[in-house]
């Protein structure tokens, strides 16, 4: 078959030789070779890393460009869920629950976000082989982690911003938002990303996907987020004193309404280490090799 | 190109057929030696790779032949990091690809055995970003993406959204995308898969187009037919062993039969049986 670039029939100098060569075999319908570059690319240099942060966020953004406008809108149907949700539940709360019930709106909406679409977006990823070939890449893997984990944390700002303001209306109590608002949202939506991340890296899909809808229902019905802790049984608030979850509503409730809530010392040491766990699990599954 | 790679090519293709085809010019990018794996424990454990030895030089297309569980996308997976071998080296241009997977990925790009999705994005798209995330610069990206999407006949789908193009189309913007900014050693898995005859055939011509560029290349392929055709070496596993290794010239002088493909059939077929007795 002579059609074909056989090296045996190739003049094997320069390029532009080559082309020509393997332009004459080619039939007329065939697209002449565009004049090689290829040559200056043997060895591309190294993007920067905040260059590659960028880059990987606009892939995985536009990877999800379908999906984006469906999870923002998820995100504010969840927090408008959680509010008139309670308050069917509950009827007309009390100052102390009403300020709980207000505040925990965006902290649910954070906390699904991360813990649940995060896992749910990576498992998909494992399933369908893109997983594998993203770790293929000169990318080192924390930048993969951070780049996903921000497009997460800006999917899950608005959301957590109508949930907060909806939550003061419906319940009729006062904000009073502490500049350390700006941390503690990203905070806890990074928290909540990195550890679904890991749980979605660490477990097998399917594992995975169980998991969050065990999540969804321990958060929204056994978590101390839109009510105090000193609802639950002794033991179960016990437990919670090691998750994240109470950690992660005290700490926007402290920044939401600054005036009657602080937060406790000890939730930031607890969030501190998860975070460091997460972080630390989700790296180590994304170095492992099979 | 750079001259020293013109001349070892050169070197390569003026050489008879039947010599060997080191030359003391041609960089090796890839050598992996006495590579093992094996997967699972006990009586259903499968032993991929059984103590692979294989050198990728650049300029050099190497072509991985096997039936299906050979042990070929093993090998691959290990070459790139993505699998840590039992026993045995991979050194990818001087760095030891096995202690140190960050740098070989730097120096190897791939092309994966199943279809990278790149939904939301357009062929163009997706080059360029590979391109520009493997470290070429914008304009670069862009030019070079253009350049293979002509060579590849798929401007009329460049810019069309991926969920819109064939398997085939998908198939060849998956190689574009691992020879946007090819490193010293493209690896390809079962590029030709679901691609159409006549764009096989620009596909061979653009790998060969790579590989004179000075990058090493490595393409598991089943298409042996085509294969013959182009590269200069081929390895034949079976059982994830090495059955035999020489240039698809000598596999076919020193061997029954008349074609490369005659010559799969006649030793793995030998190999499939002597194993089911």
């Amino acid at each position: 078959m002579t059609t074909l670039a056989s090296p045996s029939a190739q003049t094997p100098s320069a390029l532009a030789t080559s082309d020509q060569a393997t332009s004459t075999q080619a039939p007329p319908t065939m697209p002449q070779p565009h004049p090689s570059s290829a040559n200056t690319l043997a060895h591309p240099g190294r993007a920067g890393t905040l260059a590659q942060i960028g880059l990987l966020i606009q892939w995985q953004a536009r990877r999800a460009g379908d999906m984006l406008p469906f999870a923002f809108i998820m995100q504010i149907v969840m927090a408008v869920a959680t509010i008139f949700g309670f308050g069917l539940l509950i009827g007309d709360p009390p100052a102390m629950a009403a300020r709980h019930l207000a505040t925990g709106a965006t902290t649910v909406t954070l906390i699904m976000l991360g813990l649940v679409l995060a896992p749910q977006i990576t498992a998909q990823s494992k399933t369908e082989g893109s997983f594998d070939w993203l770790r293929t890449l000169p990318v080192p893997r924390w930048v993969f982690m951070v780049a996903d984990l921000s497009l997460w944390t800006l999917i899950a700002l608005p959301g957590a911003a109508i949930g907060a303001l909806l939550g003061a209306w419906h319940f009729n109590v006062s904000l009073s938002v502490s500049p350390w608002i700006v941390v503690a949202v990203p905070l806890v939506a990074l928290i909540s990303a990195t550890v679904g991340f890991s749980m979605a890296l660490l477990l097998k899909p399917a594992m995975a996907q169980l998991m969050t809808q065990f999540i969804v229902f321990i958060v929204l019905l056994f978590s101390p987020i839109s009510f105090p802790a000193a609802n639950l049984p002794g033991w179960l608030a016990e437990v919670h004193q090691w998750l994240p979850f109470q950690p992660m509503a005290e700490m926007i409730r402290a920044t939401l309404m600054s005036d009657e809530f602080s937060m406790p010392l000890r939730s930031v040491i607890v969030l501190v280490v998860w975070t460091v766990l997460a972080v630390v699990g989700a790296t180590r599954a994304l170095s492992q090799r099979n | 190109m750079n001259s020293t790679a013109t001349a070892t090519r050169q070197d390569v293709l003026t050489t008879p057929a039947s010599a060997p085809i080191s030359t003391t010019a041609h960089r090796d990018v890839l050598a992996v030696h006495q590579l093992c794996k094996r997967f699972g424990t006990g009586e259903t454990a499968v032993q991929a790779n059984d103590h692979i030895d294989l050198t990728v030089r650049s300029g050099e297309i190497v072509c991985l032949l096997g039936h299906n569980g050979a042990g070929k996308s093993t090998l691959v997976n290990q070459v790139v990091g993505l699998t840590l071998p039992d026993s045995g080296t991979v050194n990818l241009s001087g760095v030891d690809a096995v202690a140190d997977p960050a740098t070989a990925r730097t120096l190897a790009s791939v092309q994966a055995q199943s279809n990278v999705p790149i939904t939301g994005l357009t062929p163009r798209q997706a080059i360029e970003l590979v391109g520009r995330i493997r470290g070429l610069p914008k304009k670069a990206a862009q030019t070079r993406a253009a350049e293979l999407l002509t060579n590849l006949d798929l401007t009329a789908w460049a810019d069309k959204s991926s969920e819109k193009v064939s398997g085939g189309v998908a198939r060849l913007t998956a190689f574009a995308m691992a020879a946007v900014a090819p490193g010293t050693l493209v690896v390809l898995d079962e590029p030709t898969n679901d691609v159409d005859p006549v764009r096989r055939r620009l596909l061979w011509q653009e790998m060969r187009r790579v590989a004179d560029s000075g990058a090493g290349v490595l393409v598991v392929t089943h298409n042996v037919h085509e294969a013959e055709k182009v590269v200069d070496y081929v390895v034949l596993l079976d059982e994830g062993r090495v059955v035999t290794r020489g240039t698809p010239t000598d596999l076919v002088t020193n061997n029954p039969g008349e074609t490369l493909e005659d010559v799969y059939i006649t030793l793995v077929g030998e190999q499939a049986s002597a194993s089911a007795e």
